[in-house]
């Protein structure tokens, strides 16, 4: 089998004294779209915040393409081409949109995502690039956030609760650019607190609890009361 | 005209605060953080142009070419070297620090120039002046300084919102965790802030010395002038930092109109007044 594009192996981290997560193990395929979901507290955040450098944690750890990465400087693992889209959007308020994108891409490898691709996926942002990114509405905040990830041209992003806090109908218009950006063959992972939404467009998916994987795989191969005890660490 | 005279000497005098108080603000609006020595690093620059002055006999204003490029190097290494290591952590620790960088620099200064005071020599261009009203007459040099200053600000706003450069100064500003993940390694920035705050300080130091005598404590009264400056301009608003210079400035010119005794004073009081009635200053950044 090929090797994955991104290996966690017994990935230990946390803040000061406190530990989050107790030995991670996750394969992500290079095109896949893998969820990670699991309850507030289980460590899906502290997870998406080590791989890209923000939580430290040992060289071995995390790799890319076979190459230990683990604990790398942000800025470092982010040019080897790992985005995040953080939870809560986090743009920058004193940047416009177009600022606020630019800034991701303009030290990146270029790539088919542009100011103009970023504005064809979200055309509200054309629109609006002038305007302060924290003028938006929660929403196109989160495009916002999205289209700052995407000009970074990465091989894989992680989105933390995408759809924490935002509309309904706002969720719709959101999860409705995912397939297209999946078909450009970046690997994603999908911090989700609903479930089935997430695993609804996820390949795979790890559940978490208590900062261990409480189960992983396809889907189809565990019926929904699995899931929910994983999830919820109840017994069937 | 007397008064008038005071006023206008007084918005003259603002633009040099205004160079005292820019680099301060820059500083401030992208780590956060208070240079405590940043009056200390003016009169070094004043001292390195003298030095240069007289090494190379290049007019005091033409030594800028030496002394802007050598302190933007000095700047940048004290933040990689000194500073970097302290900030993140919390506020207190880089704050000492710059407090020991002001005791080394003034004691530095001391032990190798002694505290005679001193001043460069600018020829001519210091008594110069034109009239333009009957009475009423300004200096070439303090309309100089006062120009540069606008010049300067100009400039400080183009990098700050035309370039590259200044949209990574204020990512980074904003929130400096998420501006690590757009590939910007935060010590850098940080250090091309301090550089360029060294820049601006080297043509405060240049100016300070051709206007006045300066000793190795000159520097924590400078300090003052640009905090105040700072402060009763706004935060983060370096235009407003021109303005708060200027009225600093006025006021200064219109105590010393009072009684001589009353000059420094009467800039204090301003501050005070700004402090008390608009804690946020004259022009706070709109957000």
């Amino acid at each position: 089998m090929a090797e994955p594009l991104l290996s966690i192996r017994g990935l230990k981290a946390g803040y000061g004294d406190f530990q989050a997560l107790f030995g991670i193990d996750l394969d992500l395929e290079a095109g896949e779209v893998l969820a990670l979901i699991g309850a507030n507290g289980a460590g899906k955040s502290t997870l998406l915040k080590a791989i890209v450098g923000l939580v430290p944690c040992s060289r071995e750890m995390v790799s890319l393409r076979g190459e230990p990465i683990g604990g790398e400087r942000p800025d470092r693992i982010a040019g080897r081409g790992i985005a995040l889209v953080p939870e809560g959007r986090r743009l920058f308020r004193s940047l416009s949109v177009e600022e606020n994108l630019v800034i991701g891409g303009e030290r990146a490898k270029p790539g088919r995502w542009t100011l103009e691709t970023v504005f064809r996926l979200f055309p509200i942002l054309g629109e609006r690039r002038k305007s302060l990114g924290t003028a938006l509405s929660g929403g196109q905040q989160q495009m916002v956030a999205i289209g700052r990830a995407l000009m970074a041209n990465p091989d894989i992003i992680l989105f933390d609760e995408i759809s924490l806090g935002l509309a309904p109908v706002v969720i719709k218009d959101i999860y409705a650019a995912l397939p297209a950006i999946a078909a450009t063959g970046v690997s994603i992972i999908l911090v989700e607190q609903d479930v089935s939404r997430a695993l609804g467009v996820a390949r795979t998916f790890v559940c978490l609890q208590e900062g261990k994987v409480s189960l992983a795989g396809l889907p189809s191969e565990h019926d929904r009361a699995a899931i929910t005890a994983a999830y919820f660490g109840t017994r069937r | 005209m007397d008064w008038v005279n005071a006023i206008v000497q007084g918005v003259l005098l603002g633009g040099l605060y205004a160079l005292f108080a820019a680099g301060l603000s820059l500083i401030f609006g992208v780590m956060r953080l208070v240079n405590i020595a940043h009056g200390d690093l003016i009169v070094l620059a004043a001292y390195i142009a003298l030095v240069v002055v007289q090494a190379t006999g290049l007019h005091p204003l033409a030594s800028a070419i030496i002394v802007v490029p050598l302190m933007a190097a000095i700047g940048y290494a004290i933040q990689r070297l000194l500073l970097n290591p302290t900030i993140g952590k919390d506020i207190l620790s880089p704050l000492l620090v710059t407090f020991g960088i002001s005791v080394i620099l003034q004691n530095g200064l001391l032990a190798t120039f002694t505290a005679d005071s001193r001043r460069l020599a600018a020829g001519p261009i210091e008594t110069a002046s034109i009239e333009i009203l009957p009475g009423l007459s300004l200096g070439i040099l303090p309309l100089m300084m006062f120009a540069v200053s606008v010049l300067l600000i100009f400039g400080l706003e183009w990098i700050f919102y035309r370039t590259s450069l200044g949209r990574a100064f204020r990512a980074t500003s904003d929130d400096a965790e998420i501006a690590q993940l757009m590939m910007l390694d935060r010590r850098h920035v940080f250090g091309m802030a301090m550089a360029l705050s060294a820049a601006v300080v080297a043509i405060a130091g240049i100016f300070l010395a051709i206007r006045t005598n300066f000793d190795p404590s000159s520097g924590p009264a400078r300090l003052l002038f640009g905090f105040e400056a700072v402060i009763i301009g706004g935060l983060g608003n370096l235009w407003g930092t021109l303005a708060g210079g200027i009225v600093l400035g006025v006021a200064q010119a219109i105590g010393a109109q009072i009684s001589p005794g009353w000059q420094i004073l009467a800039g204090h009081l301003v501050f005070f007044l700004v402090l008390a009635l608009r804690p946020k200053g004259l022009f706070p950044r709109m957000d």
